[in-house]
């Protein structure tokens, strides 16, 4: 089946990489505004450097994968969808949560193919914690703890253009803690501050936020971000239930330890979020794959637009330092 | 060395264990033990060789220089003001008093004849987390940016205790306000707190709650986050983790043994303490040694009724909190 992936940066390099190793695809072309990163990316993988309209009029393309800069996402989803093509889009749909909405007809029609690449779903270990959350071992979820911090802040010309931390990075967490507990949250109280580099503050975001949301039913959800761990990729995940626990640990880049005189050490923890989630890459790219097959998509636009409005929500409580309520 | 003669009152669960650390302790001296219920306070004082005597007595007895409280939470304030007035030296089992006003009232006469009284916060001398602060402290990881606490207990309490506990965040959240600002060294100035009753029903019927999440935020904006739950159903679960600009310091549970067993279905762990004694054994055993040092002049009370009150007023703000859906901002002192 033949792709076509849209955006020769950082994720869509991964994307193309993985398509192009996937049995059932075969990446035909390679859109970016910039030509001489289309043609590269499109070498590699064997594909031709192409235009998104011939990419759309070719009849032959079954599946387009947007990876190009966030802005496009919501655009370029609409108008491959309409050319119908099944659709696979990176995080976040889009930044404005009105916009994404009013563009809710396209995705919704019984025609339409949308698949949002929220790629937390796809690691094997928390997909492996909600499998076993959703087997009833461990009872009733009662409430659940995300660690969620990058090894080091990004560029702040990335920050300012970001939408800001909590639907840049913390909307990860949202869609996790939505298909965790299994239940929209009603609630959100986020408190943020800039700690970690006083230019975050300057552009106008935070570094630094704690989360509660409590659902319907009165199950409550921390949510832990920083911009800067100084140690790795710090990705964890703490499912209290009714008769136990069930948490996902992090991830170092080997188990080698040293026993020393001063005590033991381990390993460092996987310092990029291409290597942590290097895996589920993969996996949302067969889900894909499975999806232009027939398969149902497991992460759509609801979700999406599900997770941007509790983080719209977040920031207004950061911002107005109160409790906010979220409408479902 | 000199032994110090001191006197129990409360011989209940934490009576009986103070007094067994008391008497295994040889710089300390326990000779005598109260109960409003005489038959309790003659058995464990028949169990560890010593006598029951009346409080009153005990107060009148000059021999006798220091009180160990760890009568119901209720009387410990009172008699920690009686035993101040008869010049005694207080240790006190935490907290002081469930409500603040009477406590910021009785300051001036806990604090007037100049004898120490020692709140007892076992946090503060649990060998793990005293390590982390004392690293902390040193700089070992920078300037302090957050700090998680999750503090669960194994099973819910009786629920006769319920009542008169003071509810969860007077109760139980009151180590957790202490550790913080102990760990943190600043005051925070904002709390927000969300709470409810997920674990059992009866609970909420005698107008409590059993699972909570609060953020507070210090001075200097360190963000702090602290889990409760009564019931893990897999043991005691007590973890600190502080992350600074320079990496994060991290205290895990301990487990009854350290074996492991290496199976088909996986590794499994021994299971964590199943209570507060045992986890916090050495913490006991060392509150009592801070408190014979302070006895012999050699330091000062770790913790005493302001570090009480303090917490206190962090736990009914954590309640205003959770009433209004909203956080509610602390003076900064």
């Amino acid at each position: 089946m033949n792709v076509a992936v849209i955006g020769a940066g950082r994720i869509g390099k991964i994307h193309a990489a993985n398509a192009a190793t996937h049995p059932a695809l075969t990446v035909k072309y390679v859109v970016d505004p910039i030509g001489a990163a289309a043609d590269r990316l499109a070498t590699e993988v064997g594909a031709i450097a192409a235009t998104l309209d011939d990419v759309l009029s070719d009849r032959s393309v079954e599946g387009v994968i947007i990876a190009s800069s966030t802005d496009t996402h919501l655009d370029f989803s609409v108008r491959a969808i309409e050319a119908g093509k099944a659709v696979f889009c990176e995080k976040p749909i889009d930044l404005g949560l009105e916009k994404a909405k009013s563009a809710a007809a396209h995705f919704e029609a019984p025609t339409a193919r949308f698949f949002l690449g929220f790629n937390r779903r796809f690691d094997p270990h928390f997909a492996r914690l909600k499998a076993r959350l959703s087997s009833g071992e461990m009872g009733r979820l009662e409430t659940l703890h995300i660690i969620s911090h990058d090894p080091a802040p990004p560029p702040i010309d990335y920050v300012k253009v970001s939408g800001g931390l909590f639907r840049d990075m913390t909307i990860h967490d949202f869609d996790m803690a939505r298909w965790l507990l299994g239940e929209e949250p009603v609630a959100v109280y986020a408190a943020a501050a800039c700690l970690v580099d006083p230019a975050i503050g300057a552009a106008g975001d935070v570094d630094t936020a704690k989360t509660i949301l409590r659902t319907e039913s009165g199950k409550l959800c921390v949510i832990s971000n920083s911009r800067r761990s100084g140690y790795g990729y710090d990705q964890r995940i703490e499912a209290y239930c009714a008769a136990g626990s069930l948490r996902v640990g992090n991830v170092a880049v080997s188990t080698l330890e040293s026993w020393g005189e001063g005590g033991t050490q381990s390993e460092p923890l996987q310092n990029f979020f291409l290597d942590r989630y290097a895996e589920a890459y993969r996996a949302e790219m067969a889900h894909f794959a499975d999806m232009l097959a027939g398969k149902q998509p497991l992460v759509g636009f609801a979700d999406g637009i599900k997770a941007l409005a509790i983080a719209v929500a977040a920031a207004r409580s950061h911002a107005s330092s109160a409790c906010m309520a979220i409408s479902n | 060395m000199t032994v110090h003669k001191i006197a129990l009152i409360g011989a209940g669960r934490m009576g009986s264990l103070h007094a067994e650390n008391a008497v295994a302790n040889p710089r300390l001296s326990l000779v005598a033990i109260s109960d409003h219920n005489e038959a309790l306070a003659s058995a464990l004082a028949a169990r560890l060789g010593t006598a029951a005597v009346p409080f009153e007595e005990i107060l009148a007895d000059a021999a006798i220089g220091a009180v160990l409280i760890a009568s119901s939470t209720s009387s410990h304030l009172e008699n920690s003001l009686a035993s101040v007035a008869a010049g005694k030296a207080v240790f006190c089992e935490k907290p002081l008093s469930l409500d603040a006003e009477p406590l910021a009232a009785a300051l001036p006469d806990l604090e007037a004849g100049g004898r120490p009284v020692f709140v007892a916060f076992n946090r503060r001398f649990d060998p793990h987390l005293r390590s982390l602060k004392a690293r902390f402290a040193e700089g070992e990881v920078g300037k302090a940016e957050s700090l998680h606490i999750i503090n669960h207990d194994p099973a819910t309490p009786d629920l006769a205790f319920v009542p008169r506990s003071g509810g969860l965040f007077k109760d139980f959240t009151i180590h957790d306000f202490d550790t913080a600002g102990w760990i943190l060294g600043e005051p925070f100035v904002e709390v927000f707190a969300q709470g409810a009753c997920l674990i059992d029903p009866a609970i909420a019927e005698l107008g409590d709650i059993d699972t909570a999440k609060l953020i507070l935020r210090g001075r200097s904006g360190a963000l702090c986050m602290i889990s409760n739950s009564r019931r893990t159903g897999y043991g005691y679960d007590q973890r600190v983790e502080l992350f600074g600009a320079g990496g994060a310091l991290r205290v895990d549970n301990v487990t009854i043994t350290q074996v492991r067993r290496l199976g088909e279905e996986g590794e499994s762990a021994a299971p964590f303490p199943y209570s507060f004694a045992e986890r916090y054994a050495d913490a006991y055993r060392a509150e009592l040694d801070h408190f014979a040092d302070v006895l012999d002049g050699l330091a000062t009370p770790a913790t005493g009724p302001r570090d009480s009150l303090r917490a206190l007023r962090l736990a009914d703000a954590a309640e205003r909190s959770m009433k209004q859906g909203a956080p509610v901002a602390l003076e900064d002192r």
